[in-house]
């Protein structure tokens, strides 16, 4: 089993203002000056925040069942059901990973809603979660040089909670890493804290491929991220 | 309605705050909910008046844009801001009972779950809408709610969940309630939630947005 922890700090992750407008709805067209400046203020505000993590491990011992759509990893089996399945099941490896763009953003954001200052906490949950989306994007960038090194090619990443995958298998997951990994807290009811997390699984092989559109696969028809990050 | 209020209106639906604020554009260096508000009690127009003529109309409209997908949350959330530094100069009069709200309705994120923004997004509408709000925040158990039912006993409840595992614990707390309060009226919502598992769990009702919720709580006061 190979493993690569990263760390960067939040200047690292190059988030922009318009790629913030465009989470939060807006359109090349809309009006959206009030928004553009309180985007800016908090982006700057940001830039003090570190110890953004995420980790790896690749995992060798893997086996797939597909009268059941699961996946068996280092006798951990994961009912990942049928989307996910059939994007990963021609993996020969695969690696699991957790990502976390920390405490602090979550914070601030819960801070100015206490507040009542809505605008600017919901602002920065959506800046955290992409932080937390850009750190795993330069995870599974390296990960795809890493596998292009050898001939193999990466599957998309997929998590528990999406693409029918339950996320109460978040449980199984954490049993592959040591405790405590990247600093993230499991909750018995799945959730992350951090609560500006990712963790899932991506397929590593000589014959799957990567799928530059995901939305159409899955159900969740009012998901934020929904055709926005294409 | 009188031009104040049709003006106050008119600040909240569009989130012009106050004279200093900057947004919307076309409003720049208008008074806005704050001044207006103020000034419509100094002119004598009762407070009533202002929440069920200017405040509550207003946060329909938004409620109803931000349904048919006409704005976005950030603006919703402006005009929240707009409606608060309004009803900030009713507040002396919601205290002394000159003033009443339409109901009280308390709200929590369920047991197991910390997501708070679609919660807090539902509880704004919904004091919009001229509901005193009783936020019990995250991670609330059936005995919480219980017990602010029991204090507010003719409160209406909202519970909310992000997630399908915590979505579960919406049952037990629906059970918990029914067991010691049958007739209290229940509301669930949030991004697992479905008509079908609101019939299932023995809830009152489902809305997938926020606007929904207040409509179904003018329903129940007409």
């Amino acid at each position: 089993m190979k493993n690569k922890t990263f760390q960067f700090d939040f200047k690292d992750l190059n988030l922009t203002v318009s790629q913030i407008e465009n989470i939060l709805g807006f359109n090349e067209d809309d009006d959206r000056e009030f928004v553009t400046d309180l985007i800016e203020e908090l982006l700057k505000e940001s830039e003090d925040i570190s110890k953004i993590k995420a980790q790896y491990s690749i995992f060798n011992d893997v086996k797939f069942y597909n009268e059941n759509k699961s996946v068996e990893i280092n006798n951990v089996v994961f009912n990942i059901k049928k989307i996910v399945f059939n994007q990963i099941k021609k993996s020969d490896s695969v690696a699991i990973f957790l990502c976390t763009a920390g405490e602090e953003i979550g914070l601030r954001s819960r801070k100015a809603m206490q507040e009542r200052d809505m605008l600017r906490g919901y602002i920065y949950d959506v800046i955290g979660s992409e932080a937390v989306e850009a750190t795993a994007d330069f995870m599974q960038d390296d990960l795809e040089k890493a596998a292009k090194s050898i001939d193999l090619k990466i599957t998309n990443r997929y998590s528990p909670g999406y693409c029918d995958w339950n996320v109460a298998e978040q449980h199984k997951l954490f049993t592959l890493f040591s405790d405590n990994f990247c600093g993230i807290r499991l909750t018995d009811s799945a959730l992350m804290n951090p609560e500006k997390s990712v963790s899932g699984i991506i397929g590593i092989g000589e014959n799957v491929r990567f799928n530059p559109y995901t939305c159409g696969m899955c159900d969740m028809k009012d998901c934020i991220y929904r055709e926005k990050r294409k | 309605m009188s031009d104040i209020l049709e003006k106050l209106a008119k600040s909240v639906e569009f989130g012009k705050i106050n004279k200093a604020s900057p947004y919307p554009p076309n409003m720049k260096d208008q008074d806005g909910a704050d001044e207006l508000a103020k000034r419509a009690l100094e002119e004598g127009v009762s407070p009533d008046e202002i929440l069920e003529n200017a405040l509550v109309p207003a946060m329909a409209k938004v409620g109803d844009k931000f349904t048919r997908k006409e704005i976005y949350v950030p603006q919703m959330l402006m005009a929240a801001k707009a409606m608060n530094s309004a009803l900030a100069h009713l507040k002396p009069f919601f205290q002394s009972g000159e003033t009443k709200r339409k109901g009280k309705f308390i709200i929590g994120t369920v047991s197991g779950d910390l997501h708070d923004i679609g919660k807090n997004l539902v509880a704004m509408m919904i004091e919009g809408g001229g509901w005193e709000v009783i936020d019990l925040g995250v991670d609330v158990s059936a005995e919480k709610f219980l017990k602010a039912l029991e204090e507010h006993p003719d409160a209406v409840v909202g519970l909310s969940a992000l997630l399908t595992t915590t979505m579960e614990n919406m049952k037990n707390i629906v059970t918990v309630i029914r067991g010691k309060q049958s007739g209290a009226k229940i509301l669930v919502g949030g991004a697992p939630v479905t008509m079908d598992y609101c019939k299932k769990i023995g809830a009152d009702f489902y809305s997938p947005d926020p606007q929904g919720a207040v409509n179904y709580l003018k329903q129940l006061t007409s």
